[in-house]
């Protein structure tokens, strides 16, 4: 990883979302910007920038149709391209691809999207933008990118499945540098969707907690430059994917098994792709939604692969879930972790799940060895995925 | 990466013989709409029910494969919209009842990863999976990611494949972006039509590969070139290049799959690669056959794979060489496949 790019609830860049998590700073609340009859209800993880704001951070970018999701994706793929220090060049080469993904493309325009779909409307102006591929062809016209360029969505595991496939492109060497990563904003559609399911919390998330309450939503996008060994010449480089893991629950369509089938594969995979044992993780970033079945079966999951589990927490209590950005955004927070060498503690925390009794790190520590971290993301569908990332 | 079995519902009779054997159905109007077999032992009634035809046509074509043949893997589709009419639901309901308790039925099944995770579900694979979303380019991308998955795992084989449904939403909101044809129109004249617009289609195509040659064989995708609104010297470098790379020369091919879509506004790829490469012989059409949708190639793959093995002699004589596949969604994103009998 040569560069990276985030903007989520708990900042607006790289350094303001690691001082957040150093200070244990939630961003979750009552949104400013978003609005729906449930905004006053439950807490939501906004990005603290509003339509316009977003647009003048993002110059000389052609910004008609672009909706929020576009715009938050645009804003962090171009941090981590300038992170990486990627020229024109670089980005037109056909060996530099981009693999992004989103769940809510531009149904976070639900109104419009209503509209539009039921001709109510003579606004056309983002007709094209409502698709999950959407933000992706905008980058790629407007950044010229010639390279593999694809959209993943398997809901909640969607970005963590693109760093998947950007790493295995490079290692078969189809590309010699990837940008990959996700990107969500707030939707009536998706908080509708969830509500109905039941699963969003009144409070702030209480991850891996026994009171725990369901999810917050929350938006954001990360993108992350991966570049092949032998390209990253005199470069900084924050880390490695070491090994990766994909398996398919199989279960139920909106529940992890109780098994933990999917789950405990995808991790299991990912070691043994990394080639090592799971003694020599040293830290868990987990999906840790805080809903009642994700944090029992990832908890049972973990113990069964880990036995003895090494310090693990949940950055949804500081970004409510970001859905198709929550793997990305979680990368960036694990290499983050592994890169500084010091851990972020896990929020709204007070009494672990029984009987598994598994207590996450309860405050910040500096100066952390970290060899080895692995992070989770666990999507509707049972699309489980797991990666290990390793010091540069 | 070989393909051993195949399946395919679209709005042609594909999901038995009698498309290869000269039945071709036609269509009028801007929408061509898949027929649908009697899905009795692939798909229970309780959960027929429920199914927006995206999934009933993916799990159909996918099911079919899976219980006919050993556990894959894994399973990597493609679908650019998913289950969209559920979507389109649930939005309705949204903005009907103001965002008041609404049933997730609709809002679970319109996620374009649930064909992939109902596949699973139904055969108890917990292997890898994947749904692409790429748009023009969602099966493609599935065919890369299958490609790679069989080249890192020794004896594998997967299921890919890809599905799309015309619905109200996708429907509506691209006829008002001016993709479809506004006047009269059929099947027999669409690609002849010398007007702006297509006309819009779906269907499911899935495929069984085999990382080996082991087990008998329709065809072998040697490879997939993906384009992103290239400049036509592009393509042709692009084409060129792909055919060296497996030790075969535009003359090599004698049986060219084209996208053509009756659309004036983007048709003239095909007439320039053709003239320009492929003079030697006439492109053969599909989308009169099942309409445009980002995943047609698909179809095309599906259609590549029988010509080769010589079961659609009305359609196209069984070529001494490979198949060329080459198709864009909208002029912006163009692939080119290439189908060996090696």
């Amino acid at each position: 990883m040569t560069g990276m790019g985030i903007i989520s609830a708990i900042g607006n860049n790289l350094p303001e979302n690691r001082q957040s998590l150093i200070e244990g700073k939630t961003g979750l609340g009552t949104p400013g910007i978003f609005q729906s009859v449930y905004a006053e209800k439950f807490p939501f993880g906004e990005v603290k920038s509003d339509d316009n704001a977003l647009k003048s951070r993002i110059s000389g970018v052609q910004t008609s149709g672009l909706t929020r999701t576009d715009l938050l994706a645009f804003t962090a793929f171009g941090q981590a391209i300038a992170d990486a220090s990627l020229t024109d060049k670089d980005l037109a080469s056909h060996s530099t691809a981009f693999i992004s993904a989103s769940t809510v493309g531009g149904m976070c325009l639900t109104d419009q999207l209503y509209e539009n779909a039921n001709r109510t409307s003579s606004e056309f102006e983002y007709l094209a933008s409502f698709p999950a591929a959407a933000h992706a062809l905008r980058i790629c016209s407007h950044y010229n990118i010639k390279g593999f360029t694809d959209t993943i969505n398997t809901a909640c595991s969607s970005s963590l499945n693109s760093i998947l496939l950007g790493t295995r492109l490079i290692r078969a060497g189809r590309a010699k540098r990837v940008i990959v990563g996700g990107t969500d904003s707030l939707a009536k559609y998706t908080v509708n969707g969830f509500n109905s399911l039941s699963i969003l919390s009144p409070v702030p998330c209480r991850s891996f907690d026994k009171d725990r309450s369901g999810l917050n939503l929350g938006e954001g996008a990360a993108y992350l430059v991966l570049e092949a060994a032998d390209a990253v010449v005199q470069k900084k480089a924050y880390a490695k994917v070491s090994g990766f893991g994909n398996s398919c629950d199989a279960y139920h369509a909106s529940a992890l098994s109780a098994e933990a089938t999917g789950v405990i594969r995808s991790m299991e995979d990912a070691l043994k792709n990394t080639g090592i044992n799971a003694s020599e993780v040293d830290y868990i970033h987990t999906h840790g939604t805080a809903t009642e079945n994700n944090d029992e079966v990832e908890a049972f999951g973990m113990q069964k692969v880990f036995g003895k589990l090494p310090p693990f927490n949940s950055t949804k209590t500081y970004t409510g879930h970001t859905l198709g950005a929550a793997g990305s955004i979680g990368a960036v927070y694990t290499i983050l972790s592994l890169y500084h060498q010091e851990l972020y503690p896990s929020l709204h925390f007070n009494t672990p799940i029984e009987p598994h009794n598994l207590i996450p790190c309860l405050q910040y520590h500096k100066d952390y060895s970290i060899n080895f971290a692995l992070t989770n993301a666990f999507g509707f569908g049972g699309n489980c995925t797991s990666i290990v990332f390793g010091k540069a | 990466m070989y393909i051993t079995d195949l399946a395919c519902i679209s709005p042609q009779p594909t999901y038995t013989d009698e498309f290869l054997s000269g039945n071709l159905v036609p269509n009028a109007g801007t929408r061509y709409s898949a027929l649908e077999p009697d899905y009795k032992g692939i798909i229970a009634p309780s959960l027929l029910r429920r199914m927006a035809k995206a999934l009933r046509m993916g799990v159909g074509a996918g099911a079919l494969l899976l219980n006919r043949n050993t556990k894959p893997d894994g399973i990597v589709l493609g679908t650019a919209y998913g289950g969209l009419d559920h979507c389109l639901k649930f939005l309705n309901q949204i903005v009907d009842f103001n965002e008041s308790t609404l049933s997730p039925t609709n809002f679970v099944q319109s996620t374009p990863n649930n064909i992939a995770s109902q596949l699973s579900l139904m055969s108890g694979n917990s292997g890898y999976n994947s749904t692409h979303v790429h748009k023009g380019h969602a099966f493609e991308a599935a065919l890369i990611d299958a490609l790679l998955f069989l080249e890192e795992n020794a004896n594998s084989t997967l299921l890919v494949g890809a599905a799309e449904e015309i619905s109200a939403y996708n429907y509506s909101i691209d006829d008002q972006a001016g993709i479809y044809k506004k006047e009269e129109t059929n099947s027999d004249s669409l690609l002849q039509s010398g007007t702006s617009g297509t006309v819009c289609g779906e269907g499911a195509a899935m495929f069984m590969v085999n990382s080996t040659d082991q087990l008998p064989y329709f065809a072998r995708i040697r490879d997939v070139v993906m384009l992103n609104n290239p400049a036509p010297e592009e393509l042709m470098v692009a084409v060129k290049s792909l055919l060296h790379n497996h030790g075969y020369q535009p003359s090599d091919i004698q049986c060219l799959v084209a996208g053509y879509n009756g659309d004036i506004r983007n048709d003239y790829w095909y007439d320039e690669l053709t003239q320009s490469l492929f003079s030697h012989i006439r492109p053969l059409s599909f989308k009169h056959w099942t309409g445009d949708y980002p995943t047609a190639s698909a179809f095309a793959v599906w259609l590549g794979c029988h010509i080769l093995k010589g079961n659609a002699p009305h359609i196209c004589p069984q070529p001494a060489g490979p198949v060329l596949i080459y198709n864009h969604y909208l002029g912006i994103q163009h692939s080119i496949i290439l189908l060996d009998t090696k």
